[in-house]
């Protein structure tokens, strides 16, 4: 086994050629710890880690420090999320600095929703709000790096110790300008990224070509690529998701699939079971991030059915 | 150019309570180029804030001059004699001219008319779009004459983030491109994608509005 | 004094500038102020609609007149191929202006038609005269008309 980083639980499961699991728990819109502790009393055992977001869709929530470091206080291992769209690189090493205080060690370097997605439905958000994006997520993550290998802050100075992380990026591997997809996995990677976690995959084919790519560069030995999947719920979800959200590519057939489908619940979880299969089968993924939105109460059965539990003992 | 845009009508109207004499004063430069502040622009809005003050019961002599270029202070003479006349100027030049228009003429007060927006180009007929944000520190050289730092919405320097809609446009607006998309199709084109493969370092911001106001010294000249 | 005249009582004044190109008879352009049943009109004859600015538009009302028409040639009809297009779009640009004043859009409007005559133009002044009436008069009527 190569050095670790971190030696966080996902590093081990990883570094040991196990085939892992990461699953979501977005912190609530509120002060109150428990939907926090509910859910993780929901999924404790099922994933090697769990991501928490960092106000995603740049909707104001509890901080991803703090909801982190709630799960690691009920014995779940976080991936702390953090974005480069509310803090300059300032606020960003004090709160890395903070986080490993507390024992958070996995950490996942994102750009970040722009502060417009926050106003939709029946939100308000902060459409208004001054948009820092001092640095970028390939920048913030060789800013980690330089706090962990040579306890170096961006600005050069150095701090008292090497603060370890386990450091993660975000890829989406079919987004336009697709020829760029690849390169930008490299420039993660290159700057810092151990693990890769990747936006919801349905076309295995065109993500498999992908994959390859990244694996005929080496990319896949440097780092550990988890790809994404989001079970699906409806025919109008994976429209919806198709059509909507960039970088999610659907495949008719499955679309149609659902749409056919006497027990829509049901057969978006055959799906699941199938993709993860597919991934499992590809060269160069290290594991799959799964999700289950606002239904996280089917994944304890989807990941039984998987055959992923138990989780291995690292 | 520099581009600007009217203040909300409103806005302009209540700004101008309790004045009877005002004087309305554009810039034949940028703010002409942009639709927001040349002679047309004078014109249009001295008749409807004259009608739009009437409607409240208030009367108002709204006279109206257009300089060439109300960021230079040679340009004002043109002015003088109007300004000793009126209770108010109200600017429609960027916010560079209005500073300077307050100032000429201190202590008169100068009410803007016009928000300062962007540095721009007239894209088509009707439409101008961003170019620069004035960072003090350009990175075109690398970026194959495309800004990323005032045309992408993250200000991101090492390609696209993972927004990118379908039809190659930004995450933020359905009707504009997004810049890293035009990057990597230009350094595609010129056979040269390899030039976007490392990675840029954070950029040193003190250059820009974040290092505090510019200032600018050229000893040579002094 | 414009201000004191608040009655919806009142005799419109309405200027109708209209595209020489389109009338039934070019030769029969009629020009300058008269009255009709509801209204005072002045004709202005155009070369082309696209003349008219959107400055100019806004003088006309500031210099007292109730209403405006601009009578265009219908769509796809200009002599200068786009300019009825141009003078629409400017009309709109204009009635939003005078929305945001609270002089109320309606005080002008473009018409688009063809073969007309001083029949058709005073009728289309009618009509804008009911159109502004419940906007009642120009606030400036009488003050600026110098
Ligand atoms: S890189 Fe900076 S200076 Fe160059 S065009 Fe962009 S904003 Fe302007
Ligand atoms: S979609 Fe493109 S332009 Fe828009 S924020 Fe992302 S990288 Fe920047």
């Amino acid at each position: 086994m190569k050095n670790l980083n971190a030696a966080t639980k996902l590093e081990k499961v990883l570094t040991a050629g196990e085939f892992a699991l990461t699953v979501e728990i977005g912190p609530p819109r509120g002060p109150n710890p428990e939907p926090v502790r509910q859910k993780a009393a929901l999924l404790a055992g099922l994933a090697d880690a769990y991501n928490v977001t960092d106000n995603q869709t740049a909707v104001v929530r509890m901080s991803s420090i703090a909801g982190a470091k709630i799960l690691l206080d009920q014995g779940l291992e976080p991936v702390m999320q953090m974005t480069c769209r509310d803090r300059n690189r300032i606020a960003m090493q004090s709160d890395l600095l903070g986080a490993s205080a507390l024992g958070l060690r996995n950490v996942l370097a994102i750009s970040g929703d722009h502060q417009s997605a926050s106003a939709g439905g029946k939100l308000n958000g902060h459409p208004g709000a001054k948009s820092v994006f001092d640095i970028d997520s390939i920048q913030l993550l060789s800013v980690i790096k330089g706090l962990r290998d040579q306890a170096v802050q961006a600005g050069g100075d150095s701090i008292t110790e090497p603060a370890p992380f386990f450091i993660g990026a975000a890829w989406t591997p079919l987004g336009p300008p697709v020829e760029f997809r690849v390169t930008r996995l490299a420039k993660k990677i290159a700057a810092g990224a151990d693990f890769i976690q990747t936006q919801a995959v349905y076309d295995m084919d065109a993500f498999g070509r992908q994959l390859a790519l990244a694996h005929d560069q080496g990319l896949t030995e440097k780092a550990f690529i988890l790809p994404g999947i989001i079970v699906p719920r409806s025919a109008g979800m994976l429209n919806y998701m198709n059509r909507s959200v960039p970088g999610v590519v659907v495949p008719q057939e499955l679309i149609d699939r659902m749409k056919q489908a006497s027990d829509p619940q049901a057969e978006g979880i055959k799906i699941t079971l199938e993709l993860i299969e597919a991934v499992r089968a590809l060269p160069g993924a290290a594991g799959v991030h799964l999700q289950a939105i606002e239904a996280e109460e089917l994944l304890p059965e989807i990941i039984e059915a998987a055959g992923l539990r138990p989780r291995p003992e690292v | 150019m520099i581009t600007a845009e009217w203040k909300p009508i409103e806005e302009l109207v209540s700004s101008l309570a309790g004045y009877r004499n005002v004087l309305l004063v554009g810039c034949a430069t940028c703010v002409a180029e942009c639709a927001a502040g040349g002679e047309r622009e004078v014109q249009t809005l001295a008749p409807l804030l004259t009608m739009a003050l009437a409607k409240q019961g208030q009367e108002i002599n709204i006279r109206t001059a257009t300089l060439e270029r109300q960021c230079e202070p040679e340009f004002y003479d043109d002015i003088a004699e109007a300004a000793a006349e009126v209770e108010a100027i109200m600017s429609l030049a960027c916010g560079i001219g209005m500073q300077l228009m307050a100032e000429q003429f201190d202590p008169l007060p100068m009410l803007p008319g016009v928000n300062t927006t962007s540095l721009a180009i007239r894209e088509e007929p009707g439409l101008w779009t961003t170019r620069c944000a004035a960072c003090g520190d350009c990175v075109l050289g690398e970026t194959f004459g495309l800004c990323p730092v005032s045309r992408c919405a993250k200000s991101l320097l090492n390609g696209p983030c993972g927004g990118t809609r379908e039809n190659g446009k930004c995450e933020v607006d359905p009707d504009t491109d997004c810049i890293w998309r035009l990057i990597v199709e230009r350094a595609t084109a010129r056979g040269r994608l390899d030039a976007l493969a490392t990675v840029r370092q954070p950029k040193d911001w003190s250059h820009s509005q974040h290092g505090g106001p510019m200032r600018m010294v050229r000893e040579d000249l002094r | 004094m414009a201000s004191d005249q608040t009655s919806k009582d009142f005799t419109p004044d309405i200027t109708v500038l209209y595209c020489g190109r389109s009338l039934a008879e070019p030769d029969s352009a009629k020009q300058g102020t008269m009255q009709t049943d509801g209204c005072r009109v002045k004709l202005v004859l155009l070369p082309c609609s696209s003349k008219m600015e959107v400055p100019q538009m806004l003088h006309l009302l500031k210099q007292g007149a109730d209403g405006l028409v601009l009578a265009a040639c219908p769509e796809g009809a200009c002599r200068f191929l786009v300019g009825n297009d141009r003078a629409a779009k400017r009309v709109e640009f204009a009635r939003g202006l005078l929305e945001q004043a609270g002089m109320g859009a309606a005080r002008l409007v473009l018409d688009r038609g063809a073969g007309r005559d001083l029949d058709s133009l005073l009728a289309l002044a009618q009509r804008q005269a009911q159109e502004v009436g419940p906007l009642g008069p120009n606030p400036l009527k009488g003050v600026n008309a110098r």
